[in-house]
């Protein structure tokens, strides 16, 4: 229990942390799992102070007046800034929820559900086993090694996914382009949207998907001689089954091209 | 690949690592795990490139021992090492002495690895667009059937006959046209917008034109 008010860089400590919530607007702002004691280190600050609410373990940092962005500020040139770097280290099994305007956002090595909204920051996730949600609007967001549930959703931001585990991968962009390279897939739900953004999918050899690919006005491309195709004006399709088919990929978009391709047998080093 | 891409640390830490001792592939990556605190794990993919653009710039060694390849730092290893040992101290110390170092590590590693692998996606899935389009363009020339072309080459109708007019425009634009070009060539578009016109008509309108 406990409140502070922070006005320059400092360091906290907590004794227990189950739950994260942070509002804040630029800089950037990173969670990573630990079994040290919860920590919350602000690096960096300008503009109003940085409120910090422990309530019996669920931690809520922000600003006590809410941020509103100025129409005109851009006008007088007087806009009032609100930037702060923060790190903090929570036990593996807290949940975290972050939401922020321009500010880059970072989450690893954790376990419980993590949400991590922004309008224009970058997002990057990594080692993360629970489910995971992440929105941006024109940053991009990359993950790497998230095996938990991934539902991400951008607007004009890129949205990447490196050694996807064994969980589901929703990704859904209008312009930006998706790239999802999967390790091991078995009985999961791989599902990617875009209005114009390319969406590319690499699966190992052996992999056991029902698939369904779409385009309207792009190129559809497999490297799977095993699905069908078909095209005609305003609909290119390409769809079928490898392996037992026990998990679902789906990809589809109106004119960005879509791309299934096979990855080599892992290198031995 | 360009050379801007971030693994300017990783490259460090590998060298770091091989010149504590000769080391298998994967106890570097065991290694790189415990140093980023079990919260980035870089996968073989990632790792093995960079293992072999250090030993193509002479810096390691590989050598198979029991069936898995070890890698051993050489003296221009070392001495690159040396040469940027204090950049190396300085990583070090933020890393160790604050979570926001290590924090910043992982997203600069993450998102290095992302970019590469981002890169690598969309240079492979064009080379395989391209190489059906020319499997397609191939397929139609042995039919010879020129209407097929709208459609196989995948780009989509709308796509091709941008394309088209895009072309039209540019060649008349470039050219020094005379009065009589001008008139013969508007006479050619007109004629073919009216044919397609007439071939889209339904057997209704024809029925109510009559």
């Amino acid at each position: 229990m406990g409140t502070w008010t922070l006005d320059h860089p400092d360091k906290l400590t907590f004794d227990e942390v189950r739950r994260v919530l942070v509002k804040v607007v630029e800089g950037s702002v990173s969670v990573v799992g630990s079994d040290d004691r919860p920590t919350l280190e602000l690096s960096e600050l300008s503009g109003e102070p940085l409120r910090v609410r422990d309530h019996g373990g669920s931690l809520t940092i922000d600003y006590e007046r809410p941020w509103r962005p100025w129409p005109l500020a851009w006008l007088t040139g007087g806009v009032q800034r609100r930037k702060a770097v923060l790190t903090l280290a929570v036990p593996r099994d807290c949940r975290v929820e972050l939401r922020v305007v321009s500010a880059s956002l970072m989450v690893g090595g954790l376990q419980a559900p993590v949400e991590a909204h922004t309008v224009s920051g970058e997002v990057t996730l990594t080692g993360l086993r629970g489910p995971v949600e992440a929105e941006s609007v024109s940053g991009p967001v990359q993950a790497s090694g998230v095996t938990g549930d991934l539902s991400a959703r951008t607007v004009s931001g890129d949205l990447t996914v490196a050694e996807g585990g064994g969980g589901s991968v929703r990704a859904r962009t209008v312009s930006g382009s998706v790239a999802v390279d999967l390790q091991a897939s078995g009985d999961r739900d791989i599902n990617l949207s875009s209005v114009s953004g390319d969406l590319t999918v690499r699966l190992p050899e052996t992999s056991d998907l029902q698939v369904k690919l779409q385009s309207t006005s792009g190129q559809v491309s497999s490297a799977f001689d095993q699905l069908e195709r078909d095209r005609t004006p305003g609909r290119y399709t390409a769809w079928g089954r490898l392996g037992a088919g026990t998990g679902r990929l789906r990809a589809a978009s109106t004119s960005g091209h879509v791309a299934l391709l096979r990855r080599a047998p892992e290198t031995t080093l | 690949m360009s050379p801007v891409f971030s693994h300017g640390r990783l490259r460090l830490y590998l060298l770091k690592l091989l010149e504590e001792s000769p080391r298998h592939g994967y106890d570097v990556i065991r290694l790189l795990e415990d140093r980023f605190m079990g919260l980035y794990a870089p996968s073989p993919g990632t790792i093995y490139p960079r293992l072999q653009r250090l030993e193509a710039e002479g810096l390691v060694t590989q050598s198979q021992e029991g069936g898995r390849k070890v890698y051993r730092i050489t003296d221009a290893g070392r001495q690159e090492l040396a040469s940027r040992r204090e950049e190396l101290d300085e990583l070090e110390a933020e890393i160790s002495g604050s979570v926001h170092g290590l924090a910043r590590e992982i997203r600069d590693e993450v998102r290095g690895s992302v970019r590469d692998l981002k890169q690598e996606l969309r240079q492979a899935a064009r080379e395989m667009r391209r190489e059906q389009r020319h499997e397609n363009r191939s397929r139609r020339d042995r039919a010879g059937d020129h209407h097929r072309d709208w459609w196989d080459e995948g780009e989509g109708f709308d796509r091709r006959l941008r394309e088209v007019l895009d072309k039209t425009s540019r060649a008349l634009r470039r050219a020094q046209l005379t009065e009589a070009q001008l008139r013969e060539c508007a006479a050619i578009l007109d004629d073919a917008f009216e044919r397609i016109r007439q071939t889209l008509k339904t057997p209704d309108d024809t029925h109510h034109d009559h």
